[in-house]
Order: structure tokens, then sequence, then C-alpha cells
């Protein structure tokens, strides 16, 4: 029997936190990956776009402002989730992103079920892969932060420390933006759109809901921890409206696009970067 | 008692101080102060640690008959650590000797040097901070390029308010993961290191684990179509 019932997945604060993050990244990316590869003809072209050497700098420093304002946003957001009368329930509970044994034992779980030696894991609210998500974003934040406010005053910078922190810091900022590039790039994007269970989209970050039949089968332990705590309601949020689908479908394949743009560009001119 | 006239008291007086004073001025026996390496000591003359760096004094003068490796042919030698302070890094004119320098240009010499942000990408000419000939070493207490004044002579013409320690910025650093950089820069050759662990690491996890689930997930779903087809059947 199929039912129109849904859960609610991701708050409004949630999705716009998640969509301010998309766009701000976007376009560090382009300002960022364009003048490190300005030395190259694709490098020059796409900078051209975004400000040229000395406006792409400028647009780079103030998105870098609002993502350090956003990740502040955020942690005193994250603070505000925590039930604060069972803290520790809150913290290490199964509703909470930090890591615990029972993702060492999913992760175990899930190589067994991939090759065929076991039944798949049964996922609680989050599976380790979110959670590594959601980590990986939270300290590769700080890192480019940090770095970056370093490179933004670099005077102030050598009042505190010695200059050559400069030449680790530009060093730690461009591995960093590698690192975060090609992951978000080839293994979020697989997740969220080419996995045939997401495939063409998962749209839980945007409509915010997800079908409880689909729910069920990705995450059954949370399903079932919900019905047994009587917190699944029979009809749930309303389904996404056409048009909203059609706008988050647009915009999430130009993310895409854009991303696989990049991906592909920058490994294609990698070797013609002259600076070492 | 026969009391002595003003004048002689005041001689003796006046040679007291006189030889008070010449003991404590007379300079120490030319022994005393034997000094053997490149630095020089002053505690006999000034009241502080007494060492100086080479780029603190002013350079010894050249001395004829001394080999100095790649500078002049000569019959004796410095000894290994004397040696690398009269390298070309310590010198007024660091290219002196060298044959058919004016034909050459600084990168025919130089490659590695035009690789940093400061030539690539602000498109400074070496001259800009180098100066003109002859181009003094960077350590050779005249030059603009020491790091007792490079912050206020060469960086603070484009970055204002530039200080000494601003100037410690390594604007010829090694390619970050290079044997060279291990030797003069280990910190950026160790962070260089750890992120580019750290970036194959997680893409040699997660490529292969998103990959494979994605397989997986297919053959679960062509499974459970299958079965749909026979009960319908």
């Amino acid at each position: 029997m199929k039912t129109k019932a849904r859960i609610n997945r991701f708050n409004v604060i949630d999705r716009l936190f998640h969509l301010s993050l998309m766009i701000t990244f976007l376009l560090q990316t382009a300002t960022g990956f364009s003048r490190l590869y300005i030395g190259t003809v694709w490098g020059r072209k796409v900078n051209s776009v975004v400000g040229g050497y000395e406006g792409s700098l400028q647009l780079h420093k103030w998105v870098g402002v609002a993502m350090i304002l956003g990740f502040v946003l955020h942690s005193v957001y994250l603070l505000t989730r925590i039930k604060w009368r069972t803290p520790l329930k809150s913290i290490l509970g199964e509703d909470s992103l930090i890591p615990n044994f029972k993702d060492l034992k999913h992760f175990g779980q899930q190589v067994r079920w991939i090759f065929g030696l076991g039944p798949p894991p049964r996922f609680d609210r989050w599976t380790y892969w979110e959670k590594f998500d959601y980590w990986a974003v939270y300290w590769g934040l700080p890192l480019l932060a940090a770095t970056g406010l370093m490179l933004m005053y670099p005077l102030a910078t050598s009042r505190l420390l010695p200059g050559w922190s400069l030449n680790i810091a530009a060093l730690l900022h461009e591995a960093e933006a590698i690192l975060a590039v090609t992951y978000i790039f080839i293994v979020h994007f697989f997740i969220g759109h080419l996995r045939p269970s997401s495939f063409p989209m998962n749209e839980a970050m945007f409509a915010g809901s997800i079908p409880l039949e689909a729910a069920a089968e990705e995450k059954p332990a949370w399903v079932a921890r919900l019905r047994s705590e009587r917190r699944v309601p029979e009809e749930g949020p309303a389904a996404p409206g056409r048009w909203y689908r059609v706008a988050y479908f647009v915009f999430g394949y130009a993310a895409l696009s854009c991303g696989v743009y990049f991906l592909i560009n920058g490994l294609l001119y990698a070797r013609h970067i002259s600076l070492h | 008692m026969a009391r002595s006239p003003v004048i002689l008291r005041i001689f003796a007086m006046l040679a007291s101080v006189m030889t008070a004073g010449a003991l404590i001025l007379w300079p120490l026996p030319a022994g005393s102060d034997e000094v053997a390496s490149a630095i020089r000591r002053y505690k006999s003359q000034e009241v502080s640690t007494g060492y100086y760096e080479e780029f603190e004094v002013l350079p010894r003068r050249n001395r004829p008959f001394v080999e100095v490796t790649g500078v002049q042919g000569g019959i004796i030698e410095y000894s290994p650590s004397a040696a690398k302070v009269r390298s070309r890094t310590h010198l007024a004119d660091s290219h002196a000797g060298l044959d058919f320098y004016e034909f050459k240009t600084c990168q025919s010499c130089h490659p590695e040097q035009a690789e940093d942000l400061h030539t690539q990408r602000a498109n400074l000419t070496c001259r800009q901070c180098h100066g003109g000939e002859p181009i003094a070493s960077i350590q050779h207490y005249n030059s603009p390029m020491n790091p007792i004044r490079k912050h206020a002579y060469v960086c603070a013409k484009c970055h204002e308010g530039a200080n000494a320690s601003f100037g410690g910025y390594i604007v010829h650093a090694p390619a970050p993961g290079s044997d060279a950089a291990r030797k003069n820069f280990p910190l950026l050759y160790a962070t260089y290191w750890f992120m580019t662990l750290l970036l194959v690491g997680t893409l040699a996890f997660f490529i292969p684990h998103s990959f494979l689930t994605g397989l997986r997930e297919l053959f679960a779903r062509e499974k459970e179509v299958e079965n749909e087809d026979e009960s319908t059947h």
C-alpha cells in the first residue's frame, strides 16, 4: 500500500544554511580557482567573469567574511539545537551528528553488504558519510577562514607571528580549498545526484521533507524509533509545490554543472599552473 | 713635618689619577683577544653581548692569496666554516668574477626564482627588489636586501608599514614538496605532505566507497523490480 505521508528531514533554517553555503562555496571556487589558474587561458576567461584579477580578490574577501559570519551563526544555532535538560543524551544521542561507535559498526555492515555478505545496515537519522560531510565542512571552514584572514591582513599577522607563517598560511589555504572542492564536486555530488537511490536528485535538502516510505527504506532505525515514540504524524508536512520543485531542480543542476565544469577544467589545466 | 708645596700635591694627585686611568684603559695584549671564527667579538670595547652577525659589521677586506670557492682563486684556503661566510650571499657584488656576466639574464642562472607570486602574479622584475648593478649579496651589510633593513628598503615600497617580521616572508620559497623545502623550510614541506596525504586518503576512501555503494544499490533495485514482476504475474 502506498501512502503520501511525508516526514521532516531539514527545517527552514537548515535549508537556508545549506543554500547560502552552496552559493558562497561556488563563488569562492570561481574567484579563488580562477586566480590560481590565472596563468592559463581558461583561468583568465573565468576570472574576467568574476571581476578580474583585483576585483575577484575583493569578491573573494567579502564572500569569505560572509562565510565566517555564517559559520558563527551556525555555531550559535547548533547550541540552540541541544536539549539542555538532557545535554549528554542530546549531544551523544541518535539525533546528534557526533560520530559514535554505531557508525563504525554501520561501516562494517555497509562493506559486508556491498560485497553481498550481509544485510544492509539499519541507519538511524544520520549515516556515517552524512556525518563526515558535515564535519568536513565544520573543520575545513575555520581552517580556510583563519588562513584567509592571515593572508587578508598580512601586516597584522606578521606582528603576531613570524613572516614565514604567511607562506604556510597560503599553502594551507590552497591545499584545503583543493581538498574541499574535489570532495564536494566528486563525492558529495555523486551521493546527492548520481547514486541510484537519489538519482536524479536527493530532494531532502530543498523540499525539507521526504516520503515516509523512502525514509523507512533509507533510515529504518530512525523511522522505527520515531514510530515507537509516536512522533510520526498521519500526513506530515505537505509535498513541495510543482514550481518550487522546478526551481530547485534547475538551481541544483546549475550548481552541479558549475561544480563539474570547475572540476574537469581544473584537472585539465592543473599542469599549466606556473607557480610552484 | 714640613708641608709640601701645593704644586707638588696637585702633581701627585694628577699622577695617581692618570696612572689609574692608564691601567684601566691600557689595551689588552693582542694574544688575549684571539678570534678564530667569523663571529666578531667586541667584548673588550663595548658593553653588550659582544657577539655580532656578519651583516652587522663592516665587511673584512678581501685578502689576497686566499681562495674563496667560486669567487677568487688563491694559495691559502679558508676553513669550511669561514668559506661559508665568504660565500656569494655576503659579498658587496654578489656576481663578482662570473664569466660573461654581462651577457646573461637573471633567469638563465636562477630559473627557480621566477616561479613565485611576486614574479608570476605581481609582475615584478628582479631589479625592482634586488636593485641595479652591482647587485649586493642579500646578507651584505650595505645591501638593501639585508634582513636588518629589507622590510623598510624593499618590502615597504609596496607593502606600506612592513615590519622586520613581515620581511621574514620567504619570497622565493622552494617548491613545497621538494627536497630543497625539506632542507630549508621543513614546516612548509611537512604541511605540503600532510595536506597531500589527507587529500589522497580522503578521496581514496570515499570515491570507491560511494561508487561501490551506488553500484550495490543498483543491483538491489534490479532484484526488487524482478520480485515485483514475479508477484504481479
